[in-house]
């Protein structure tokens, strides 16, 4: 017997240049350290038991990422919670996490979307002008009938279901909401590249790209944040 | 501060064009963040390789963890920025930084090396050009940290004496505190830098190289070094921790956030050796052999598994077989772990009985290989090096090994050792035949998993300080390849020949690693010639370039060929003779002598040899035999 554990958590500041392989380990000392109930393979070289929902770029900020953990035995989510940010203190924090059905898909599996924003600067470019030129590229890359993925090639401008920017504590943003899953994955840094295009001759550049939450599907087939009951 | 809040020292445009820049982010488990206002001094150290090696390093843990459990002192890290980084600097003037504050080495108080091996030497003055801070030690001023160098390469510091304000002679734990005081002491008393220096050579084990001066004899040979000051002691004694149990060990270690050489909790066994192998080094200046008991050992497991979260523990020490406790150890451990889901990692035992019994206890089905360290292929060249292993010992136990399951064997040789024949070479691929055919006499047919496969590598032999052939002539490259070619053919020839493989290092680094072991002060401006035409991560074969090197002697006229390829005479003065690390040179004389006769010296337990490290009171020099 063994329960599923999905653990939100948030990655920032220098820890985002952490590989996905390098940020797996992390967890698994973590799990150890805060001397967690978990649950190993069988066979000759176990190891605990343990998805992430969506690997994280190098590079990348999160507020909304997710992975299951397999335990023997859990009395409360939140004191899971609590026990790792007693050995987080490196920039990963768990910020919640809830008890999955028997039936629930594997957090891979599950991924239907996300939801992401961009902080972005054109050098030697006023405010005004910032805020006049991005509105401009946004639209342009909304009626834009082809957005082209840089390594694959292939269109995703389909994989676009949101853009828009907002510009706040003199933050330059785009906002974007893109579908992620094996038949059209769109990329951030794609999408990005596609605006900066847009902006003609000065170039925006990406500083950060953050995810801000990761969605799945419920029954009726909307889009749930991954941790939210019912999905699937 | 939280660590998230931290800035990285570079832009993340450098970072994101760099190969894995966790390298130089911080901010790792275990790492410690200091505020200013509460030091006095801020100490960085440096293992001047890539981060990854660095990082796997046991010494810079424990000084790292004892400096920083000094309330005014913050000691922070730092690693050899790989070469796609070293550029973009370079490009970008961008200065070199600490791990933990981002800050500029350059404005730190100590610059501390660590000098594990001669082929970081380049890496050295790429740390020193990137900080911005001058080559030479006479060159530096009162807003240069103090440079100083520790580690195995200290026992002969001269080829690299100019490039350091002072070096630490023996194991960290004894002065660092006395030193820190003379420095906080003379920075508030406005003391200048040149007699800070001066005090600094009376702490014991702190040698000032800027305090002595050096003569050479008609040929050029070094003759005499004498202190310039009659308050500057001509010999500099080693430090050495006397009691390893009531001694500072980390049990909050740095654990990298990607994956390091070494990647694993680590406790240490013991120091020191006692076996004394004539070609080695650390056997001699690790002297005596101290033990950790098993209580803390098991202790200190317990809380560094639960404080890293790591699942795999290895034990660390020059030869592990020799702890006396090493049996109740063991099954402790072998018990604690198993139930917890860890890994031991083993060190390479002595292979006997209870060995191969504790091995099929850790390892898995797919049992991995044994390994066998004989060193040499001849019993009489296995005499000449006091190597205690015979061939009764090597094919006992690979017989057990295989009737236990295990079919892979790797065997460690060494070629160019003095008194060497072609006929010890031949050796080298007779005992790797005589073991392929323990297995086909042993294990019946019907009983193999696959057949048995012999791995022999063979790396060329340095003469090191400190050891019975710090005497020695080294072999010419043309001399090495030629045995490393009689060897192969003499492979070739043997009835089992398609078991066995037979691979040798390269000849290059071997001469230029030693210069730089039996070197004296003519030898640093070479080493800055090499460096300024591009010589970096000279450890690594795919930077390293013999050319540059042999180049860089010739044109800085540094006879290289003097330091190596001429028989010492018995009488002839070492550079490295001012050290006294315990053992005492009549002691290498006679079992340079001995290893001439092909004589068998017995290992520090089984009786005392009378080397002189029973002049520190501690160990095995005063435990009952």
């Amino acid at each position: 017997m063994s329960e599923r554990v999905r653990i939100r958590f948030k990655r920032q500041g220098p820890m985002r240049y952490l590989g996905h392989l390098d940020m797996m380990r992390y967890f698994q000392k973590a799990v150890l350290k805060a001397g967690l109930d978990v649950k190993y393979t069988e066979g000759y070289h176990p190891h605990q038991i343990m998805a992430f929902a969506y690997p994280l770029a190098v590079g990348m900020e999160t507020y909304g990422d997710y992975a299951d953990i397999e335990f023997n035995t859990v009395n409360d989510p939140e004191e899971i919670v609590k026990k790792l940010n007693g050995v987080m203190r490196e920039g990963t924090y768990a910020t919640g996490a809830v008890l999955l059905p028997e039936k629930a898909l594997n957090a891979m599996a599950a991924v239907e979307a996300a939801d992401y924003e961009v902080i972005y600067d054109i050098p030697g470019c006023s405010c005004e002008e910032v805020k006049e030129a991005s509105k401009r590229a946004v639209e342009t890359l909304l009626s834009s009938e082809s957005v082209t993925a840089g390594k694959s090639g292939k269109n995703i401008r389909e994989g676009i279901l949101f853009a828009d920017v907002s510009f706040t504590e003199g933050e330059n943003r785009l906002i974007l909401k893109l579908l992620s899953g094996s038949k059209l994955n769109a990329r951030p840094a794609d999408v990005f590249n596609a605006f900066a295009e847009a902006f003609g001759e000065r170039k925006a550049v990406s500083r950060l790209i953050r995810r801000l939450e990761i969605y799945g599907k419920n029954e009726q087939g909307e889009l749930v944040p991954l941790g939210s009951e019912g999905v699937l | 501060m939280r660590f998230e809040d931290r800035k990285t020292a570079l832009p993340d445009e450098v970072l994101m064009r760099v190969d894995k820049p966790s390298r130089y982010t911080g901010g790792e488990p275990g790492s410690v963040m200091k505020d200013d206002k509460d030091i006095r001094c801020r100490f960085v150290m440096c293992f001047p390789d890539v981060y990854e090696i660095g990082m796997s390093h046991l010494g810079i843990q424990i000084l790292y963890g004892l400096l920083n459990s000094y309330e005014d002192v913050w000691c922070e890290r730092l690693y050899s920025p790989w070469t796609d980084l070293d550029k973009i600097m370079r490009e970008e003037k961008l200065p070199l930084f600490s791990l933990e504050s981002g800050r500029p080495v350059k404005e730190a108080d100590f610059l501390g090396i660590t000098l594990q091996y001669e082929m970081c030497y380049t890496n050295i003055l790429q740390v020193l050009d990137l900080s911005g801070i001058p080559f030479y030690s006479k060159d530096r001023t009162d807003d240069d940290p103090i440079v100083i160098g520790g580690g195995p390469c200290v026992y002969n510091p001269e080829p690299i004496a100019a490039f350091f304000d002072m070096f630490y002679i023996g194991e960290g734990e004894v002065v660092y505190r006395r030193l820190i005081d003379l420095y906080e002491k003379c920075r508030d008393e406005g003391v200048s830098r040149q007699d800070f220096l001066h005090e600094a050579a009376k702490v014991p084990g702190i040698y000032v190289p800027s305090m002595y001066d050096v003569s050479y004899d008609e040929n050029g040979r070094f003759k005499s070094m004498t202190p310039l000051f009659d308050d500057v002691p001509a010999r500099i004694r080693k430090q050495l921790v006397k009691d390893l149990d009531s001694s500072f060990y980390p049990l909050y270690p740095v654990v990298p956030f990607i994956r390091a050489t070494q990647d694993r909790a680590v406790i240490e066994v013991q120091r020191g050796c006692i076996r004394g192998c004539r070609f080695c080094q650390a056997g001699q200046i690790y002297k005596p052999i101290r033990e950790r008991s098993v209580d803390t050992l098991e202790y200190q497991a317990r809380e560094i598994l639960k404080n890293t979260g790591y699942e795999e523990l290895s034990l660390s020490s020059l030869s592990t077989s020799d702890h006396t406790g090493l049996k109740r150890l063991l099954e402790y451990l072998i018990g604690y772990c198993d139930e917890k889901k860890i890994n031991i990692s083993l060190p390479s035992l002595r292979i006997d009985a209870f060995s191969l019994d504790v091995m099929d206890k850790v390892q898995d089905v797919k049992k991995n290989s044994l390994t066998f360290a004989p060193e040499a292929g001849s019993q009489r060249m296995r005499n000449v090096i006091n190597k205690g292993l015979t061939v009764q010992d090597i094919l006992g136990g690979s017989e057990m090994a295989f009737k236990g399951g295990w079919n892979k064997v790797k065997l460690y040789f060494m070629l160019g050792l003095p008194f060497e024949e072609d006929e010890d070479c031949r050796a080298i691929a007779e005992l790797c035949n005589e073991i392929a055919k323990v297995y086909f006499d042993t294990v019946p047919k019907e009983e193999r998993h696959g057949s048995v496969q012999i791995t022999a590598s063979s790396s060329f032999f340095v003469p090191k300080p400190f050891t019975a052939f710090q005497w020695a002539r080294m072999n010419r490259p043309e001399e090495f390849e030629e045995k490393a070619k009689l060897t192969k053919r003499a492979v070739r020839e043997q009835l089992n020949q398609k078991r066995i493989s037979y691979h040798y290092h390269d000849s290059g680094t071997t001469i230029i690693e030693g210069i730089f072991a039996r070197g004296d002060r003519k030898v640093a401006p070479a080493i800055v010639y090499a460096y300024e035409h591009g010589a970096l991560f000279d450890a690594w074969t795919e930077t390293f370039s013999y050319e540059n090197w042999i180049k860089a002697f010739n044109e800085t006229g540094v006879d290289y060929e003097d330091y190596i390829f001429r028989l010492r005479d018995d009488n002839e003065p070492f550079p490295w003779d001012f050290i006294d690390c315990g053992v005492n040179r009549q002691y290498l004389l006679n079992e340079w002598h001995r290893a001439a006769e092909a004589a068998v010296t017995p290992n520090c337990r089984d009786k005392c040899a009378g080397c002189g490290a029973a002049s520190y009171g501690c160990g095995i020099c005063v435990e009952k035999r």
